[in-house]
């Protein structure tokens, strides 16, 4: 995946190596390389040619750990329309929940305003779940309410949308809000769920891959 | 002058030979004595109950005859029983004499079914021989040569069938119970009875010695002898003979008869059987005692007992390396990892540094330990990671020359994924070694990050002036499911910017951290799980491509 390279001037001089004088711009990174040259003995020497990357492989901007480390998958319109969720399902069977960027909460103005986790009949946020078998784990349907999230005017409920153990909220959207105005995809996700295997087979055949979601949301 | 050479040489061997006679005789003449020293009716009593000379010997706790080599049955008879009594109950007796040259069906000892006889059976046939101890050695020092061990030492372990030690209770309680008080009288008494496995021991010590060519001791090669019982089916006539039900003994008592003590009490039960289950039977005890000596020989005659089957191994004391590896692929898992049956990555660290030790100490199997862990992706490089190996039943112990000559062997692989650093031997305290240092050890790392703006000299300040700054570390959601939820507090010691020629919005980040921080989380923030991270401390998203672990600070290896 070899990407346009950066050539920007900015950054040049290493802070650590000693005599960079001879490299410039102009020169092919692994010219530059060669070309410095590093205090210490030799294996440290190894060990620096063995960390610098070559940049011309870099590329413009990463994919994020989200994007790397979870498939997405999308509930539009999940039990009410416009209330668009996502669902980041890790390899290892964990899903993290939050509301996707379509979801109508965000298109009230100022947006997100407050979150509440005293839903139906406990406070989610009060959960504590223990140990490597999870215990006291609430084990929710994919229906079930998991927060209250509010705009200016209006409340919009978020459900979990897989059905599995409720591993986590996200209680610091209590104190910060606005996390999911900025970024509802990473800080501002909602809860991490712990479905069964059986379970979230039969749930991800009702989600939508992100090009889906996509062409379906563009057609709004 | 050729004929006086002759003459002497001839001289030589009939002294040779004399004086071999004459310690024999001394052998023989002590042998007599001891046998002497016994109470006669009882050790008539022991042979007309199957009893072998060697077991009647340690019965009454006399070593020495015990462990004679010469041991004859037929000079013990001699003695003893010179009788027509001799003749009718000892039947096959005077195959034992080592003047017969047929070896027809052996008598075997109802107490050590055969084992201090050295009959034993190997599935195949009963092996008898006339120098049935000495074969047994052979045999043994034949498989330990076959195994190529080397050792300095060896140590002999005994197992026996558990009936071996019932016998010798039923027996012991009879004898003591019949004679009691004239040993009683003769001082005697036979609480120093010697154990079957340390009589065995001591029998097989020193041929093996000799054999070997090392002394016995605690190890480090352990020699395992096993004897168990022959599954044969119990005769049909015990049952006849004393009615109706058998019962297993220890198996509770249905008709509130048998204990094993009521067994004891009625002599008869244990001993006779000496193959597969012992056998209770419900016959009123007091009915028993009346007619004990006559229905003792009786049922012992009908009995064949039947000898153990044997078999032996050789364990070498596992040995343990110690070193530090340094992995270079982002494609190696450090232990072998299959999901399914199908490999994760191409290779791993353990099994590269492993096998290559087993082969050259030609062991069983190996176990791997490495201080820590690194993910497959993340490679291991500066002074490495300290690992122990530890080759189990090693049939040869490499010497110096040959250690490095393992370290040079990993090292020059084709592939180039691993690489060992200071292979040594070291003593099991090599283990502890690595543990100790564990919890206090930190870490130091080399990640490669890219941020979504540019890097400005501010940052790298900000970065570098950081010292032992604490960090809440939630579960990473990538172990979550396998790991507690917790709050985990971690210590980031130092941290430094390296910044890369040609990019402004990547760098490499140097840190030292406290041992069980998550870098990768550290670095992205994990969806604000973790805090502060590399991104909140500059205001902006990161994002980690790459991991090197740069150093493994611990003073081991």
């Amino acid at each position: 995946m070899l990407q346009v390279p950066m050539t920007d001037q900015s950054a040049q001089q290493s802070s650590i190596s000693t005599d960079s004088a001879a490299a410039q711009n102009n020169s092919s990174s692994t010219e530059l390389k060669e070309v410095r040259k590093v205090d210490g003995d030799d294996e440290d020497k190894e060990l620096h040619e063995l960390l610098m990357p070559d940049v011309r492989n870099l590329p413009l901007a990463p994919p994020s750990a989200v994007e790397s480390n979870f498939v997405a998958y999308f509930a539009p319109d999940f039990m009410k329309p416009g209330h668009d969720q996502y669902v980041y399902r890790h390899p290892n069977g964990l899903c993290v929940v939050g509301l996707a960027p379509t979801h109508v909460a965000f298109r009230d103005e100022g947006g997100v305003m407050g979150v509440d986790f005293n839903v139906g009949k406990s406070d989610r946020s009060a959960i504590k779940v223990t140990g490597k078998r999870k215990k006291n784990a609430q084990h929710f349907e994919s229906n079930t309410m998991l927060c209250k999230v509010c705009t200016k005017s209006d409340s919009y409920v978020v459900r979990c949308c897989v059905k599995g153990s409720l591993l986590e909220v996200n209680e610091r959207l209590i104190k910060q809000p606005d996390l999911l105005n900025s970024s509802a995809d990473r800080e501002g996700y909602i809860a991490i769920i712990m479905p069964k295997p059986a379970d979230w087979l039969k749930v991800k055949a009702t989600l939508l891959g992100l090009e889906e979601y996509k062409r379906l949301k563009e057609q709004c | 002058m050729a004929d006086e050479a002759a003459a002497d040489s001839l001289l030589d061997v009939e002294r040779q030979e004399a004086a071999l006679a004459s310690d024999g005789d001394a052998d023989l003449q002590a042998f007599r004595e001891a046998v002497h020293s016994l109470p006669s009716d009882a050790v008539k009593d022991l042979m007309s109950a199957w009893v072998c000379s060697r077991c009647i010997f340690r019965l009454f706790g006399l070593t020495e005859p015990c462990s004679c080599p010469c041991l004859s049955p037929s000079v013990f008879t001699e003695r003893l029983m010179p009788e027509n009594l001799v003749g009718s109950l000892i039947d096959g007796g005077s195959s034992e004499s080592e003047h017969s040259t047929s070896l027809p069906e052996p008598v075997v000892c109802s107490v050590c079914l055969g084992i201090l006889q050295f009959y034993h059976n190997n599935d195949v046939q009963l092996l008898v021989s006339k120098d049935g101890m000495n074969d047994l050695a052979a045999s043994i020092a034949e498989l330990v040569k076959q195994e190529g061990h080397q050792t300095d030492s060896f140590s002999l372990e005994v197992s026996i069938p558990s009936i071996t030690l019932d016998n010798e209770r039923v027996i012991m309680s009879y004898m003591s119970r019949k004679y009691g008080s004239q040993l009683y009288s003769q001082e005697r008494s036979f609480s120093e009875c010697i154990c079957l496995k340390n009589a065995l021991k001591s029998l097989i010590k020193a041929p093996l010695e000799t054999l070997l060519g090392v002394k016995y001791g605690q190890g480090p090669l352990h020699i395992r002898l096993t004897y168990s019982e022959s599954s044969k089916t119990i005769e049909k006539s015990v049952e006849h003979k004393f009615g109706a039900t058998s019962k297993r003994r220890k198996k509770g008592n249905e008709n509130g008869l048998e204990t094993v003590d009521g067994l004891m009490n009625s002599g008869i039960g244990c001993i006779a059987t000496g193959v597969g289950h012992s056998v209770v039977t419900d016959t009123p005890v007091n009915g028993l005692q009346h007619h004990q000596s006559s229905d003792f020989s009786k049922l012992l005659l009908e009995k064949v007992r039947r000898p153990c089957s044997l078999s032996f191994h050789c364990n070498r004391d596992p040995i343990y390396f110690g070193g530090r590896y340094l992995k270079y692929s982002r494609n190696v898992s450090q232990t072998c990892w299959m999901i399914d049956e199908d490999r994760m990555g191409e290779a791993s660290v353990e099994e590269i540094i492993s096998s290559c030790i087993l082969l050259m100490c030609r062991g069983d199997k190996y176990k791997f330990h490495a201080a820590g862990r690194e993910d497959m992706d993340v490679r291991m490089l500066g002074s490495g990671r300290p690992f122990l190996v530890e080759i189990q039943n090693p049939r040869h112990v490499p010497s110096d020359v040959l250690v490095k000559d393992i370290e040079h062997k990993i090292n020059s692989s084709r592939e180039k994924l691993v690489r060992v650093k200071n292979l040594k031997l070291v003593g099991s305290q090599g283990w502890t070694l690595m543990r100790e240092g564990e919890a206090e050890k930190q870490k130091q790392y080399a990640a490669l990050v890219w941020i979504s703006r540019p890097l400005e000299d501010p940052d790298l300040l900000s970065i570098s002036s950081v010292r032992d700054m604490c960090i809440l570390q939630r579960t990473p959601i990538r172990v979550l499911h396998r790991r507690s939820p917790l709050d985990r507090e971690k210590i980031i010691h130092w941290m430094k910017i390296e910044r890369i020629g040609g990019t402004s919005q990547y760098f490499i980040l140097h840190l030292c951290t406290q041992a069980g921080t998550y870098i990768k989380e550290f670095v992205h923030g994990d969806l604000g799980r973790t805090h502060p991270s590399v991104g909140s401390m500059l205001g902006c998203r990161a994002e980690i491509l790459q991991l090197d672990v740069t150093d493994v600070k611990m003073d081991v290896f």
